[in-house]
Parts: C-alpha cells; sequence; structure tokens
C-alpha cells in the first residue's frame, strides 16, 4: 500500500464534540491526565459498543495506550466525579477493554507515513516520551532516528517494568504503531559509546534526548557494596532480559516506592516465598500506590514501616541483615521530606540478598564535554518554555528533565517536545506556542446532585489467586468481558458531555429549567445549563421550542438524519412489519442487538434522547410501527425521565391519529432485564404481532 | 406574549397540497414559548406534511427553518433570499409574523400554520390564559387589576350582569366570571367602595373600532427619518 501522505495521515482523530469541548470547562478526568485523553468521549463510545472509535479518541494523544491500559496510575479514576456518588469508574480498564476489543482494526490501519519535511530528528531513548515525539514528528512528515541502548525499544517499558505488570507482546503493540509509520530504530546503540552527541547533532536537523531515569541510586551506608546487594534497575533489567539473577531465600527490598513495588513483586515470581520490604514511610506515607501495596501484600509480601538503613550486617560476601534505625518523622514542618531517626532505637532484618530501590536518576556521562549544559547538581539545563537544552536545536524531554513520574506524564512532554522540535526546524518560535498543562475544570458533583444518582458500586477488577500469580510473570489481572465492559462504562455521568444552548436561540421559554431531573439549567436573559449540574441525560433538548439546545458528546439530529438507512427500502410485498425499535444501549448492549429480522434497531443511550421528531421520521421513512422500549426505572440510568418520555410517545400518538396512520403504531415498552433470555427482543416480538395485526401501511 | 395554537393537518393540506416547494418557517419568540409555532413545531409540522403527502403519492419538498421573530425585519432578512426560494412559505408565526413577512417576501405566498389566539400568560407548563384584549385604553387600575375588557364575556365596563353564578359566568362553567373576580379582588384590597362610582360609556375609537392602529414614537422616528433621508440622497437604500 502507498504511504500515506503526512497531512492526510494520521487526522488527528476528532470525536465529536472535539471543537466545543475545548472552548469548555474539561470533565476532571480529562484535565487530570496529563495528555488530556478524551475519557468521557471514550467511554461513552465503548458503552455504545463503538469500540473502534474509542480506540481512536484514546490513540489521538496516546501513542502508548496498550502500555497504559496496564500500568497507567490513571489519574482519571482518582479525579472521578463518580466518587462523590459511590466510587469512581474503572477506567483504566476500560481502555484495556477496548484496545483488546480493536486489535484487529488497529493492526490493519498501520501504514508509512510519507516523509515531505525533508529534515531529520534525532531521538535518544524510546521510553513513552521517546515513543511519542517519535510518533508525532513522524506524523508530521519528519524522518526519525530513535537510538536505544537495549535490544528493544520501550525504555524502562521493556526494560525495567516486569511482565507480570506489563506483558511485553502488549507494549509489541504499541511499539509497532509507531514504528510502522516508518522510523529508522537503532537498538543496541549507547550514546557516547556506539555514536557520539556530536555525531547526532551533525547528522540530524534537531536531536531529541529523552533518556529518562536509568540508573539506581544507592545507599551510602556501610557493607552496601558488595555480593548479596543490588540496585533494582539491573534487577529488573536482569529480569527483563531473561538474565537470573541470583536471590537467596530472605530478601528484603529498601524503599516504600512504585519500583520498591515492582522489586519485591517480582521477587516473589521468582520462586523466594520470604520477601520483605523496608521504608521509612508509615503505611499512609509510602509513596507507592494503594492498590500496588494491597496487591503486594496479598502476594504474603511483608512491609516494615517507619525503618531507615543504617548499615548492611555481612559475614564476608555473606549478607546477614540490614540494621536499621526507627524513624522518627518522614517530612519536616513545611511537608518537605526531611526524615528525622531516633537512634537509640534499632533492630536488624534478617536478609541474604538486599535491593535497594530508593529512588532514580540519569545516566548523563554521554554529556560531558558537549555543548549541553549541566548544572552545579549535575542536571541538563533545560527551558521549559522551548524545551530546549542550553545547545541549540538539542531538545530534551521526559523524566530526564522533570524528574519521575509517570509513563502518561512523560508522553504530555513528548507531545510538547516534537511541536517544539517541529517549530524549531521550521525555522519558527517556540516561546509561547507549547501546549499548557493545566486545564480548567468541572467542579465537584453537588450532593443534591449526586443524591439523584443511583449507586452502582464500580465492577471489582478480577486477579488470578495469588497463590497462583506468584507462579511465573504471567500478567496477573482479567480484562472485563464485553457485558462487564459495557456495564461499568454504563456508570459514566459523561461529565462534560451535556447540553449547550445557543444563545441566539434561545428567547428564555424556561422549558429546560422545567424538564430537567438535576436542576442544571438557570435563565436569566437566556438559558444556561450548568456543566456541573448536567448528567447528559439528553432529556432537555428534544423539549426545546425553539431547538436551542444541543448536547457536546452526541449529534442530537443524528437519529434523524440517518433514519432512511436505518429503515433501508420498503418492500412493498413484505408479509412482515418494518418496526424501528428506539433500543437503550445502556443495557440492550450487553444483550447485543440480537432482535428480530424485521425489527431495525435504533440504538439510543437512554430514551431520554429520542424527539417526537425521531418517531415521526420513522413513519416517513415507512415504518409500520415504532417501539420505544426503555429500561425499567430499577436500572435506568437518568431517574425521572419516564414521564417526558411516555409524553412525547403520548403525543406522536395524537399526530399519528390526525394523519389517521393510527395512533396504536406507536407504544412506549418499558423492559424489566434480569429474567434471562434477551426481554429487548422478546417484546419487540410481541409489539411486532400487534402491528401486524393492526395491519401494513400502504402507500401511494 | 402572544399565544398561538396549531391547526389541524387537514386544513395546513388544503392550504400546501397545490405547491411543489414548501417551507415550514418557525418564529422562536412569542408561538415558541407557547409550543405552537417555534422551530420544533415547524419541524414537525413539516414532517407532518411530507407524510400527508406521501399519502396522497404526491412528490413534495417540504423544509423548515426558524428565526427569532418574523415580526422584525433585522431577524429574517439574513434569511430572506433561501425563503425566497420556495413556492410557499407556511408560517408558523402569529398573524402579525404572518402579515408582515407577507408584505416582504416578494411573490412568494406566505400562510398561516397556526391559529393566532390571544394574549395571553403561561398560568402553568402548557396551559396558557387569555388576559388583555389589546383595546388601547387601559383601566386595570379602576378594576382591581382584572380586565373585564378581555375577561368578561360581555366586555360590561359595570358588572356583573344577572348572569353571574357563584363566581362563574353563564356562558360555561369553565369561565370565572370577571366582575366577581373584580369585587372580591377590590374588597382585598379594601377598595370595593370605588366600584361604586359607575364607569362612563368607552370610546372605543382605540380598540379595533377606531380600524388598523400605529404607535409611531416621535422622539425615535424623528432621527430615524433623517438618517433615512441621509441615505436616501445618497443615493443608498436603508438597510
Amino acid at each position: 500500500m502507498a504511504p500515506l501522505k503526512a497531512e492526510e495521515y494520521p487526522k488527528p482523530y476528532r470525536p465529536y464534540g472535539a471543537d466545543i469541548k475545548e472552548t469548555r470547562p474539561y470533565s476532571p478526568c480529562r484535565a487530570a491526565c496529563p495528555a488530556h485523553t478524551d475519557v468521557q468521549a471514550y467511554v461513552g463510545l465503548i458503552a455504545q459498543g463503538r469500540y473502534n472509535e474509542a480506540f481512536e479518541v484514546i490513540t489521538s494523544v496516546n501513542p502508548i495506550a496498550s502500555v497504559c491500559s496496564m500500568i497507567c496510575h490513571h489519574p482519571c479514576e482518582q479525579a472521578c466525579r463518580r466518587c462523590a456518588i459511590d466510587e469512581p469508574l474503572a477506567v483504566r480498564h476500560l481502555k484495556r477493554f477496548a484496545i483488546e476489543k480493536s486489535a484487529d482494526y488497529r493492526r490493519n490501519k498501520r501504514r508509512l507515513v510519507e516523509k515531505t519535511k525533508g529534515k531529520s530528528v534525532g531521538i535518544i531513548g524510546s521510553g513513552p516520551s521517546g515513543l511519542t515525539a517519535a510518533n508525532d514528528l513522524a506524523n508530521f512528515g519528519y524522518n526519525v532516528t530513535i537510538y536505544e541502548r537495549h535490544p528493544v525499544l520501550g525504555g524502562m517499558l521493556a526494560s525495567a517494568i516486569p511482565p507480570y505488570r506489563l506483558p511485553r507482546e502488549v507494549l509489541k503493540e504499541d511499539i509497532d504503531d509507531v514504528t510502522a509509520k516508518g522510523i529508522e530504530v537503532r537498538t543496541n546503540c549507547e550514546i557516547g559509546k556506539d555514536v557520539k552527541l556530536k555525531d547526532l547533532v551533525g547528522k540530524h536537523e534537531a536531536v531529541l534526548i529523552a533518556i529518562g531515569l536509568s540508573q539506581s541510586r544507592s545507599l551510602n551506608i556501610p557493607g552496601a557494596e558488595g555480593p548479596g546487594v543490588m540496585l533494582a534497575i539491573p534487577f529488573l533489567e536482569d529480569v527483563a532480559f531473561d538474565r537470573k539473577p541470583k536471590l537467596g531465600d530472605k530478601v528484603l527490598v529498601i524503599g516504600g516506592g512504585n519500583v520498591a513495588m515492582d522489586v519485591a513483586r517480582t521477587a516473589r515470581r521468582l520462586g523466594v516465598e520470604d520477601v520483605s520490604m523496608v521504608c521509612l514511610e508509615s503505611a499512609e506515607e509510602m509513596p507507592a500506590w494503594k492498590w500496588e501495596v494491597d496487591e503486594a501484600i496479598e502476594e504474603g509480601i511483608r512491609i516494615n514501616h517507619r525503618w531507615g538503613p543504617k548499615a548492611v550486617r555481612r559475614e564476608g560476601d555473606k549478607v546477614l541483615g540490614l540494621e536499621v534505625v526507627k524513624v522518627k518523622s518522614v517530612f519536616d514542618q513545611s511537608g518537605r521530606f526531611n526524615p528525622s531517626f531516633d537512634n537509640d532505637v534499632t533492630t536488624v532484618l534478617d536478609a541474604d540478598t538486599i535491593i535497594i530501590t530508593i529512588g532514580q536518576m540519569s545516566d548523563l556521562s554521554f554529556l560531558k564535554d558537549s555543548s549541553v549544559k549541566l548544572d552545579e547538581r549535575g542536571r541538563v539545563v533545560w527551558d521549559p518554555a522551548t524545551q530546549m537544552s542550553s545547545a541549540r536545536g538539542v531538545f530534551v524531554s521526559g523524566e530526564v528533565v522533570t524528574g519521575p513520574g509517570s509513563a502518561i506524564a512523560a508522553v504530555a512532554n513528548g507531545h510538547r517536545a516534537a511541536i517544539a522540535v517541529h517549530l524549531f526546524c521550521q525555522g519558527e518560535g517556540i516561546e509561547g506556542r507549547l501546549p499548557d498543562q493545566e486545564k480548567e475544570k468541572i467542579s465537584q458533583m453537588p450532593a443534591d446532585v449526586a443524591g439523584k444518582i443511583e449507586r452502582e458500586p464500580r465492577l471489582a477488577i478480577k486477579h488470578i489467586a495469588p497463590e497462583v500469580r506468584c507462579d511465573s510473570m504471567v500478567h496477573f489481572e482479567i480484562g472485563y468481558d464485553e457485558e462487564e465492559a459495557l456495564k461499568e462504562a454504563g456508570r459514566c455521568r459523561a461529565c462534560g458531555g451535556g447540553a449547550v444552548v445557543d444563545q441566539k436561540k434561545c428567547m428564555a421559554c424556561l422549558t429546560c429549567m422545567r424538564v430537567c431531573p438535576y436542576g442544571a439549567p438557570v435563565v436569566a436573559s437566556v438559558s444556561e445549563i450548568r456543566p456541573e449540574y448536567c448528567q447528559a441525560c439528553g432529556l432537555c433538548s428534544p423539549e426545546c421550542p425553539a431547538q436551542a439546545i444541543s448536547m457536546v458528546s452526541y449529534d442530537v439530529r443524528e437519529i434523524r438524519n440517518t433514519m432512511h438507512q436505518i429503515i433501508g427500502a420498503i418492500d412493498q410485498k413484505r408479509q412482515e412489519p418494518v418496526i424501528a425499535a428506539f433500543v437503550c444501549t445502556h443495557h440492550v448492549g450487553v444483550f447485543g442487538f440480537d432482535l428480530p429480522k424485521n425489527v431495525r434497531a435504533v440504538p439510543v443511550h437512554c430514551t431520554s434522547r429520542i424527539d417526537i421528531l425521531d418517531m415521526l421520521k420513522a413513519f416517513e421513512s415507512g415504518a409500520d410501527g415504532v417501539a420505544v422500549v426503555r429500561c425499567d426505572n430499577t436500572i435506568c440510568k437518568y431517574r425521572g425521565i419516564e414521564h417526558r418520555v411516555s409524553a412525547r410517545v403520548g403525543r406522536v400518538k395524537e399526530l399519528l391519529g390526525m394523519l389517521k396512520i393510527g395512533s396504536d403504531r406507536v407504544e412506549l415498552l418499558p423492559v424489566k432485564s434480569g429474567n434471562g433470555g434477551n426481554p429487548y427482543a422478546s417484546v419487540c416480538e410481541d409489539f411486532s404481532g400487534r402491528i401486524k395485526q393492526i395491519g401494513l401501511r400502504q402507500s401511494k | 406574549m402572544i399565544i398561538g395554537s396549531q391547526k389541524p393537518i387537514e386544513e395546513i393540506w388544503d392550504m400546501v397540497k397545490d405547491f411543489k416547494k414548501v417551507l415550514v418557517f418557525g418564529c422562536n419568540t412569542c408561538v415558541a414559548v407557547c409550543h405552537a409555532g417555534g422551530e420544533k413545531e415547524a419541524e414537525t409540522i413539516a414532517s407532518l406534511i411530507r407524510m400527508r403527502a406521501a399519502q396522497e403519492g404526491k412528490a413534495m419538498e417540504v423544509n423548515h427553518m426558524g428565526v427569532m421573530r418574523h415580526c422584525e425585519p433585522e431577524y429574517f432578512d439574513p434569511v430572506l433570499d433561501e425563503v425566497r426560494k420556495y413556492d410557499l412559505v407556511l408560517s408558523t408565526a402569529c398573524g402579525v409574523g404572518v402579515n408582515f413577512l407577507s408584505e416582504r417576501i416578494g411573490n412568494v405566498p406566505v400562510y398561516p400554520g397556526i391559529n393566532t389566539s390571544f394574549y395571553g400568560a403561561v398560568e402553568a407548563p402548557g396551559r396558557f390564559v387569555e388576559l388583555c384584549a389589546g383595546c388601547g385604553n387601559c383601566i386595570l387600575h379602576l378594576t382591581g387589576g382584572i380586565c373585564p375588557v378581555a375577561r368578561c364575556s360581555k366586555t360590561l365596563m359595570n358588572g356583573p350582569c344577572g348572569g353571574t353564578n357563584k363566581g362563574k359566568c353563564e356562558v360555561s362553567q369553565e369561565i370565572d366570571c370577571a366582575w366577581y373576580l373584580i369585587v372580591e379582588r377590590m374588597k382585598k384590597l379594601g377598595t370595593l367602595d370605588r366600584l361604586s362610582e359607575v364607569l362612563p360609556a368607552r370610546n372605543w375609537s382605540t380598540s379595533r373600532d377606531g380600524g388598523p392602529r400605529r404607535v409611531s414614537l416621535e422622539h425615535i422616528r424623528e432621527y430615524e427619518e433623517r438618517e433615512e433621508k441621509k441615505v436616501e440622497q445618497a443615493g443608498g437604500k436603508k438597510q
């Protein structure tokens, strides 16, 4: 296949409403994501069974989406407004589901991108930041070369994150997406050793240093040097590249961060039964994510809190244990990390192997005597406004300059660096043109709104049992099946996806204010629908007499505009009636749209969104009957919509009566799910039988 | 506010059936508030006409559109070229809008898509009530804020008549006797004694009896006419 032109590939995917979303406060999930992934859009698409589109939304801002679907620390979930109701949405796990579902689609769309810029960029490092920049610059049409010291791409994702958290074939999917664009990959190539930085500077129009923090910090305590004591990163690298590290029977991990968790849990999976950890912090103070800690404890790992390492006890080459001293406090009064100790209280923790996991730093030795300046503490001097180092044309991104953070934060910084490099290569100014990370977001859900929303606990993510999962490096988390994913996606309140008033059309009639179950609209000179209240049920839009209300997350006219195609050509000799069945995707999705053949499913994300005009359009398109199949009140996502929907059906009955088409050709059919079978199909079948008795519509 | 109500589809069909290209043109102010003729209802009527045409096997193009008001040219002027492409405009504005657009549209007929009912208030969502008749000579200060012109079936100035019955009008049990309301209201206000003064015979020339009415505000017109003249002298036409 011919490579696509840079400007046509990849058109950044714009879900419906993308432009208007930019003009309004972000949903908190999106604001919290460093890459500003439009969570509301893709979760909404998942809930409607539109998985490929969900994939597009995700990957439009995140080239390591598969990786993030496994290991992201999901700040979106911590920010989820559903926390005010019950529990946050399982966003990361839904992402995993969507990505797994769209695997074929994704592989089929990998393409070369034409190199139109005639300029080349060298990227040192292929972790999240370098990979993102490579992806973006390839999209812009540059010749991109990645230099990676390891035999495979991925940086720490490939060399340090243990496979039980991130299976390598998952990482490969992301990398294949990027390299398919036509990127030169030079693995096993260490800058400073295999090639010199100045050669790269001479060869490429711009160079990006994205080397991350790939060196472990060590501890300056007696006994730390010598056999039986190792550093985290070399240990994890050994595991990653199948160089079995030698461990004893009692492994002690020093550190309380996420890498320490990786190290301890990896040691468990290497057959060590007795793995313990020691950290300065209490359980509450530990920097590791709580879920990581919980999972580690499940796996039998013990954590010794509030002890500081003092000396490694050893007899020659043999480690006996770690002498530790009691921690008085970890942070000083101004909240800075500044541990103090009670030197009178010490103990010895038994261990024959100690792994030090107290933080990482960059290996910047290749920058010695180069034009890239380091500061007095040995860090790269850079300008965050331009992402440039002190050397013109040499850019920096990711943890090497931002310090330790998350993969997705490195992605965000990689995007920024790619824009900077692009502007530089085009001879344009950079300052003031790089995207701002901070976004205004919708405020917390008001208590009265939260009170109106059905409690619906988060669908727990299943894990392989600890006694089984510790036997191997197999990924321990079990993905949602389709039914679970649709159910979980349906919990999303679609923050930021709700109603917007066209101020030029609104004449302040108060209708929206009267119909809204959540008190979102306030009407002054015109209506304003407050996003912190709006639940995007869509009830108001079809009620607005001036058609002044649209929805951010979907096209209110979509059903009407596509009804002819949905109904299709009407066979004048048909035996069975043609039925248009409006079915709620929140629940029918779980059953699939497995409806009788003569029933045309019109998926709608809650019957609250159906307009009288949509129903009329079905009749206009030749339907013999229209069924509005709505979920029973006990499962409806939006309470308080049923009367309006019923009134609309009543109005259509009245109009059909006027036209002498027959008012009983439209019905509102509530469905109780959970009685086994597919209740949506059976009510449609019954209705179809009734319409057949009434007779088929004849056209002249 | 002007309250309108929808016409039966058969009446509409009789008006439109001989045209090929019909625009149902909504008005998004008064008649939208009362869910009779806003853009949404215009689209509904368009849909009904299309279905009716299909029933008759007639090929007809029926579209809809809406602007804020049909009673001020600034609102419809920007779309007038588009509107003129139709054989018929079925306006769902009140009668004012239909007249006004009809005078300005050129050779395209403008037909009424709704009935203009009265000046009314929104008593409750979906319920509208007539409270003023636009007689041109307001006396509400004399009648406790309740209008005998609009609300008394006989428009009596010194009521009630003998047809009042436990607060209801003899015309219908659905109609409150306006004079009963006036008396009760004035009792409450402590001004009942004022009713002993007989209201003189009214001069109805300010109402429909004086022919079509016009209000002209001299302080605005004086300036506007001067401006219009300037533009005219410069050979242009006022936009």
